[in-house]
Formats: C-alpha cells, structure tokens, sequence
C-alpha cells in the first residue's frame, strides 16, 4: 500500500467530513455526498426528446367546446370577445374578414421568438393573411422575422429604446428609419401577398421614394407635405411579386414599416419587439399622438402587451413605479383603440444564480407578475400568465437541464424548441377562450343549422 | 459518472485502496481494475455491462486469430473484422440516432427504439483498434490472459475522452505485479487530478457560463467585441477543459501505478497546424496518423498525401459528430495540414530557425487559425457559426456583457497557458514534497474555492439592453 498518497487520500476525506460539522459555518460546507448516486444503475431515459416537454410540433385538433375557464387566461369582463368575434367572422370566412394582432414585446418578440410560433398555428387554423408589419431594415442584427429575408443600406436607425428620435416620432413599430438619396431595403416574402402599405412619416422637405418589385414598378411615395405626421401609402403588390425594395429616389426620407397582406380571409399577426422592450419606453418614448394615429391606422382586433423581462432587472422600479406606468400604457392603449381586445401577457419566467450557484427565478418576478394581473383586473384587460403556465419559479432551470437544452445559457431566452413550447402554450389558452366563447354564443350550432337551411 | 462528480472520486478512492491491497497477488487486483471499469460503464447505463464484454472478448479471440496465421487473407480477414466490429460500436452509439432521424420522422413508433447511448464507445473502440491493427502490423504480441486484456481496453479512466492508449503499452502495467507506487508518483498523482479539476471547473467552466455559451447561443444579440472575446473564451475554454478531463485521467491511472500518455503540451504555442497537432490531443492525432493516414493509399506519391491529410482530418471531423459543423473543422485543419506539408516542401531539407519575431508572429496566426476553426467546432449549426463570424466582422464594439470575473478569468487562463513549462514542474516538485496532511488540505482548499466560484462565480449577467 503507497503509505503517502494513502494517508493524503484518508486525510483529504477526513476534512471533507469535518467541512459538514455542525460547527463549521455554512460557507466551508461543500454539497453533501450523494452517496445514493454512486450505485445508482437505474436506466437513464435514452430518448432523444424530453420526456417533460414534448417538442414534436402536435398536429392541430378542433379545438372542443367547452364552457371551463382557461388555465393561466383571465378574462372576467370579456374583454377578448372583440378578437374572438373577428375570429369567428374569419373561421366562416366572410369576404375581407381578416383577424389583425398586433404583439408588443421585448427582445424575444423582436426576434420573432413565441410569436412566429404563435403565428404559425393561427395561420394553420384560421388561414393565413399575410405577414403584417416588419420594420423597413434590421436596427440590430437580433431583428428577424421566420419567413421573411431583409437587406439594406444608408438608413440612420433611431429606436425608442436606443438613441431615441428626439421628436418621439417612431412608427407602430418603435423605430425610425432615415435615409437620404440612395438608401434601400429589400424584403423577400413567402408567396401570396397581394397587398402592401408603406408606413412613413410626411415632412416639410420629405423626399421621394420609390418601390418596385424587380423591374416593375410598385409605385412612388412623396413624403414632402405641410404637417409632421404619419402616413401611409397603399399598393397592389404585381401577382406572384415576393421581392420588393424601396428606395429614396431624391432627397431625405423617413420611414416606419411597411405592411403585408393577402387577399383572403385569415390571421395577420404582427410581431413589434424591441431589444429593451419595457413598459416605460413605450409610455415615454412613443410619440403619443402618432402612436395613437397608427394604432388606430392598423385597427387591430387584438393588441398583446408582453413586457416584464427587462423590468425585474430593476426590483425597485417594479415595486414603486411600474403599476403606475403599466396603467398609464393600457389607459394610452385604450383610448386609442376603445374597442380593440387588450391582453397582457406575462413574461416568461428568468433564471439567474443564486449563492448557492443555482439557478432560481428572481424574487421581484411573482410580484411583478401580481402587478400585472392586478392592473388587467382593474382595468378590464385579459391577462396571459405565461410564467405560471410554464411551469412557474425555477422553470428555466429545468429549461437549461433539458435535453436538448430549451433556453440560451443566460436563462432569459428561449431556444426555438423552447420558444416553440411557449408559442403552443398561449395559442392553446386563446383556442380554448374562443371555443368557450362560441360555446357561449351557440355559434357552432348557430352556422350548423345556417348550413342546413342552405341545402 | 463524470470524472469531475464526488461519487467518482469517492469510487477512485475505493478503488485505490482495494487495488493496492491486493496488488501483490497480481490476478485479484487485474480483477479489481475491471470490476471497477464495468462499475464505471454500468453508471452509464446497464448495457455496457453485455456490450463492452462481448466486443472486448470478440476482440482478444480475434488477436489471436491474427497473430496465429502468417501474413496473407486470414489475417486480413481477422483484422478487417475487429475494424468493422469498432466501426459498428462507434456507429451505432454516434450516429444511428443521426440516420435515424427522416425514419423516426415518418414512423414515430421507431423513436422507442432507443438508439441513442448515453456514453459513446469511441475511446473504447480506438483502444481496441489499437489492439488488433498492432497485432496485424506485427508491433505487439496477443495479451496471454484475457483478464488483463479486458481490464486494459476498457480502463476506466480513459473510457470517456482518452487520453487513447495503445493496449500493448497498457497491458505490461496492468500484468506487473511488481508495480509500485512511489510517494513522488503519489503526489504527482493527486496533484494532477487537483490541477485538472481546477482547469474544468475553475477555468473552463467558468468562461463556458459566463460568456461563450451565451454568445454561441445567440450571437446576434452581442456585439462584435464580445462575440471575439467569446470566440477567444471558447479557444481557452475548450483547451482547460479537455486537459483538465486528461489531467485527471492522467492522476487516477497514476495512483494504480498506471502511466497514461501525455495529451497536450501547450498547443496554442504552436508555430504552425501541424506543430499543433503535435501539441493537441496528441493521442488522437497520433492514432490518425499510424492508423488513419498510413493505411491511405499513395503515401509514396507526390500529391497524394495532400489529399490523404485533408481526408485524414475530415474523418476525424465527422467522428466528433454527425453535423456539418465538425465536417467543416477537420476540412480546414486537413487544409491547414496540407498548406503546411506543401511550404516545408518547397523548403526542402533547410530547418527552419524563426528569430523571436517571426516565431510569435507565427504562434498568433496559428493561434488565430485554430481559434477561428474552433467557432466551427463549437456552434449549433453552420448558420450560427456564420453568425458569429458576421457579428466579429461587424466591428461592433461593447463589452457591456463581459463581467469583470470573466476578464480576470480569460486572463488567468492565458497566462496560465503560456508560462513556461519549469513553472509546472516547480509547482509540482514543490507539491509531492509537501507531507501528506498538507497535501490533503491544498485540495481541499481547492474544493472550498471551487464552490465559492460556482456559488458567485456565475454572478447575475445583466445586460443593458435584451
């Protein structure tokens, strides 16, 4: 027996031990020995998928009638019934009935994260209307829409959250774009859209712009005028057209977005993401009045407000300003559109480490979530708890445990089979607040026997 | 069972105690390495219990096979079928899952079958190839007892990732009953296993949770100077954590008298891609080399082995994974190779003799080189690695999520990296004469620090803007 290493290893062992007396403060304790885990040959789950999270994208059912409340979707006074009739008048599809969403969020949303999802199953079930808006270049390489290509050049990028336009002017999208003679932007779309709409803003001094598709000629927009203000010009889009780019032809202009539609009933759903999307930059940084104007430009059926994640960095805010500030954006929301459906939706739950190195949601997060549950309540907007409906405190640690992993290693953004999860999450609690509704209605029935007397 | 998790140590331990107990008696401690080596597989999953066995005996019968026929069809033959039995075990736990996939797609029932296991043979499998092929190429002698050879193929320290170890240079410890353990091994031992998990949890661990994981899971969300310095992180961190893994190899086998072969030696001081192979993982190159690349055809041609370096290394890309990613990395360093082979070529016989200047100049091209090949290793997809390249291209520059901790860190591990090799043996001389007391409270004063680093170390990572 080698006497040395032998008494190094039994000394070694002895102090390990003695790190556990009852005595030793807690910080010269190192994790007890998981003595079970040494003999422990019980079959590990070899499956490729986790067992917990189901990533296998389900394949959509009829959603049942049912009058039982939604989990994790609180809407006492109706307010979704807005959204939920356009819904229905699309499902029956009324000629033009198309269901309009549009989805504020944060950095996941400005990447397309969760609502790409979402927008997907809608699509699937409802028909699919087009893309709705997508800001006119990419303002940090994060931006991306699933589907969409987007390139350009010589735009000076001026963001709310960011290096703020001075004039608050920043489009429904929260950005604005400036370029003189020559700056361009190309999108590519999937196939079908019929319909375009640029969004800018008219100036004194405003120059030319020009969109084409190709060689052809969409059309050209003078953003010269008397009032600062925002615009919006519409245009056929060439049948079967996928590219299209806009150009400044002359001068300095100013643009917001551009939007697409199909000619066809379905879901136009909207992702409007800033990277340090939060409540406050909304409220303050959003030119009040040109917000209103083009909120109520876009008349959506639905506006989701899905804020959270940047504001719990900052405990304090959250306990002393942020219901005041959260009220005052809903109150902004609905005077501007009085009879749109309004939902908050939670943010996702967030990890960080705790003293121990574990990853643990932070404390602020339940009250945050308890803020804007009460603030929905009192103001008669629908709340999503997307954090409970998760899986509630800890659920990114288990995110990061995953196999495959579902969230990036800074416990805040979901990986796509992650986001894809949340996306399914929501769209199931919306899906089942609509068949509760037309359940309510007696729609189903209603159309049945429509049906019945037409044959 | 990872070799950084307590219960690994406390079963070294064990292990340790009940070896050298019975070491004298020679078959009892040959039997105690392989019952710890199958305790070891069974951790991982029951079935390594039925499957290394059976692969393992096919293998000694096959060796003796070879080594009782004269060169001809027979041993060709043998041979051929140890390899496709190696193959199939390195398949079948790599990639199966990978071609499975469009079938599991189209028939969900098939995704019970199970495929993918925990803990892939390939390490196991080199060391087997290593067996036979020496046999065949008349290098080493058919082992006597299979006991030995069972408890040498599957030694447990390497099962995970090496360091590769030639059977034949195995077998004389494991059967030498002779084997002692000097106090200066010992030390040397336990000093190695400290240092090794100082790199994989101090280091490297450190740098992969701060800052590169985050980075490579989304680089477009950071800017160009973080993405660099991640990209840089990543180059450390990959290095201190796969020699870290070695050291502590390296320090179970010594303390059963067992010496492994050395894996690195400083690589990212190399001169050049192939200096640095000589320097990185320098088993699994050396297996490419004497089992890959000569068995090649055309090693006597002019332009041949160009290529065979760019197959050799695509190869060794496409072991590491079933992802373009990997195929990409061994092109490039097969590349690299080949450029390298050509320049000495054009230099003929004349050694070369870099003054101070050009050497450094050539040890941060190479660095850079490996670095940039290292993206590739390390990203998801093509796609991300193209992402992380545009974002450092971007010229972006903010370090707003490069905590103070991850500088200090990724400056500890250069300078770590790059001091001189007397540094490490002083350290060492000074450690094994240290009394065995003092000995045992160094590493359990890095036990404290490691947890003091995984309980703050990993401090709240705020960004200014997500």
């Amino acid at each position: 027996m080698p006497r040395k290493a032998a008494l190094a290893i039994l000394c070694f062992a002895a102090m390990v031990v003695a790190m556990h007396a009852p005595f030793v403060p807690a910080q010269f304790r190192v994790a007890a020995m998981p003595y079970r885990r040494l003999v422990d040959f019980h079959l590990r789950d070899l499956r490729i998928h986790p067992p917990v999270y189901e990533l296998v994208e389900p394949v959509y059912r009829p959603h049942e009638i049912s009058r039982d409340a939604v989990p994790g979707l609180t809407d006492p006074n109706g307010n979704l019934q807005h959204f939920y009739a356009a819904l229905w008048r699309t499902e029956q599809h009324v000629p033009g009935a198309i269901t309009r969403v549009l989805h504020y969020g944060d950095s996941p949303t400005t990447a397309d994260l969760v609502t790409a999802d979402i927008r997907s199953l809608l699509y699937r079930q409802f028909g699919d209307a087009g893309h709705g808006f997508v800001l006119i270049a990419r303002p940090w390489a994060w931006y991306g829409h699933r589907g969409i290509d987007l390139h350009s050049e010589g735009w000076h990028v001026e963001a709310a959250t960011m290096n703020r336009a001075p004039d608050g002017f920043h489009g429904l999208g929260g950005v604005s774009f400036t370029g003189d003679t020559g700056a361009t932007s190309t999108i590519t779309l999937p196939a079908g859209h019929t319909r375009m709409e640029l969004q800018y803003l008219e100036q004194p001094g405003g120059g030319t712009v020009e969109l084409t598709s190709g060689d052809t000629e969409i059309g050209t927009v003078e953003t010269n005028g008397g009032a600062r203000a925002p615009r919006f010009a519409g245009f056929p889009l060439p049948p079967g057209a996928r590219t299209i780019t806009v150009r400044v032809t002359f001068g300095r202009a100013r643009l917001f977005g551009w939007w697409f539609e199909k000619s066809r009933p379905g879901v136009v759903y909207s992702s409007l993401g800033l990277n340090g999307g939060q409540v406050e930059a909304v409220l303050w940084f959003f030119g009040a009045k040109q917000w209103t104007a083009e909120l109520r430009h876009a008349d959506p059926d639905l506006i989701i407000l899905n804020y959270g994640t940047n504001e719990s960095v900052y405990p304090a805010y959250v306990d002393k300003t942020y219901e005041h500030e959260l009220r005052a954006l809903v109150d902004r929301v609905r005077t501007a559109l009085p009879t749109a459906s309004l939902l908050i939706m939670s943010p996702m739950d967030r990890g960080v480490r705790d003293d121990n190195g574990d990853i643990v949601t932070p404390p602020v997060f339940p009250r945050l979530i308890a803020i804007q549950k009460k603030v929905a309540a009192d103001t008669g907007a629908a709340f999503f708890n997307t954090y409970k409906m998760m899986g509630g405190a800890g659920t990114m640690a288990k995110w990061y445990s995953a196999q495959p992993r579902l969230v990036s290693a800074d416990f805040i953004h979901p990986l796509p089979a992650g986001a894809a999860i949340v996306g399914r999450i929501v769209e199931e609690a919306l899906m089942k607040g609509y068949a509760g509704y037309k359940a309510a209605n007696r729609l189903n029935e209603t159309a049945a026997a429509g049906k019945s007397q037409s044959q | 069972m990872q070799l950084t998790s307590p219960e690994y140590f406390v079963l070294l331990a064990l292990v340790f105690f009940l070896y050298w107990f019975v070491r004298r008696t020679g078959k009892l401690a040959v039997a105690a390495v392989l019952a710890a080596n199958y305790f070891f597989y069974a951790t991982w999953h029951p079935i390594y219990l039925g499957l290394v066995p059976l692969a393992a005996t096919c293998d000694f019968f096959l060796g003796r096979a070879i080594a009782g026929h004269r060169p001809g069809t027979a041993r060709r033959f043998f041979v051929s079928l140890s390899i496709l039995l190696n193959c199939s075990l390195i398949l079948s736990s790599r990639y199966v899952p990978f071609l499975l996939d469009p079938l599991t797609a189209a028939h969900p029932g098939i995704a019970q079958m199970e495929w993918l296991l925990p803990l892939s043979l390939s390490f196991y499998a080199f060391q087997a190839m290593t067996y036979t092929i020496d046999i065949y190429r008349g290098d080493a002698e058919p082992a006597k007892s299979i006991l030995s050879y069972l408890a040498s193929v599957s030694f447990f320290p390497t099962i995970i990732a090496g360091p590769i170890t030639r059977v034949a240079k195995l077998l004389p410890q494991v059967e030498n009953n002779a084997l002692r353990l000097s106090a200066e091994d010992g030390g040397r031992a336990l000093f190695l296993i400290g240092l090794g998990l100082m790199k994989k949890l101090l280091i490297a661990d450190y740098l992969g949770e701060n800052l590169v994981n985050r980075v490579f899971d989304f680089p477009k969300l950071y800017s160009g100077a973080e993405t660099l310095l991640a990209a840089y992180g990543y180059t450390f961190q990959l290095y201190y954590d796969f020699s870290g893994y070695t050291d502590i190899a390296l320090g179970s086998a010594l303390l059963l008298g067992i010496t492994l072969p050395a894996n690195f030696n400083q690589p990212y001081k190399a001169i050049n891609v192939a200096d640095f192979w000589r320097r990185w993982h320098i088993s699994l190159s050396n297996w490419l080399r004497d089992y890959l690349f000569f068995s090649l055809p055309g090693q006597r041609s002019k332009w041949r082995p160009y290529l065979n370096l760019f197959i050799t290394f695509t190869i060794g890309g496409l072991w590491h994974g079933a992802n373009w990613t990997f195929i990409v990395w061994g092109a490039l360093h097969g590349t690299g190779l080949a450029v390298v082979r050509g320049l000495q070529a054009l230099r003929g016989k004349r050694k070369p003799n870099p003054g101070p200047l050009l050497r450094v100049v050539s040890i941060v091209v190479t660095f850079h080189f490996v670095a940039l090949t290292w993206v590739f290793f390390r990203a998801a997809t093509i796609g991300t690695a193209l992402d992380v390249l545009r974002q450092i291209d971007s010229g972006s520059v903010a370090f707003t999520n490069v905590t103070s901790g991850f500088w200090m860190v990724l400056a500890i591990a250069v300078l770590a990296h790059y001091v001189p090799g007397s540094w490490y043996k002083a350290s060492l001389n000074v450690f094994t004469r240290m009394p065995a007391p003092v000995q045992a409270m160094a590493l359990a004063a890095l036990v404290l620090g490691i947890r003091y680093v995984a309980a703050t170390g990993s401090a709240p990572f705020i960004y200014g803007k997500f």
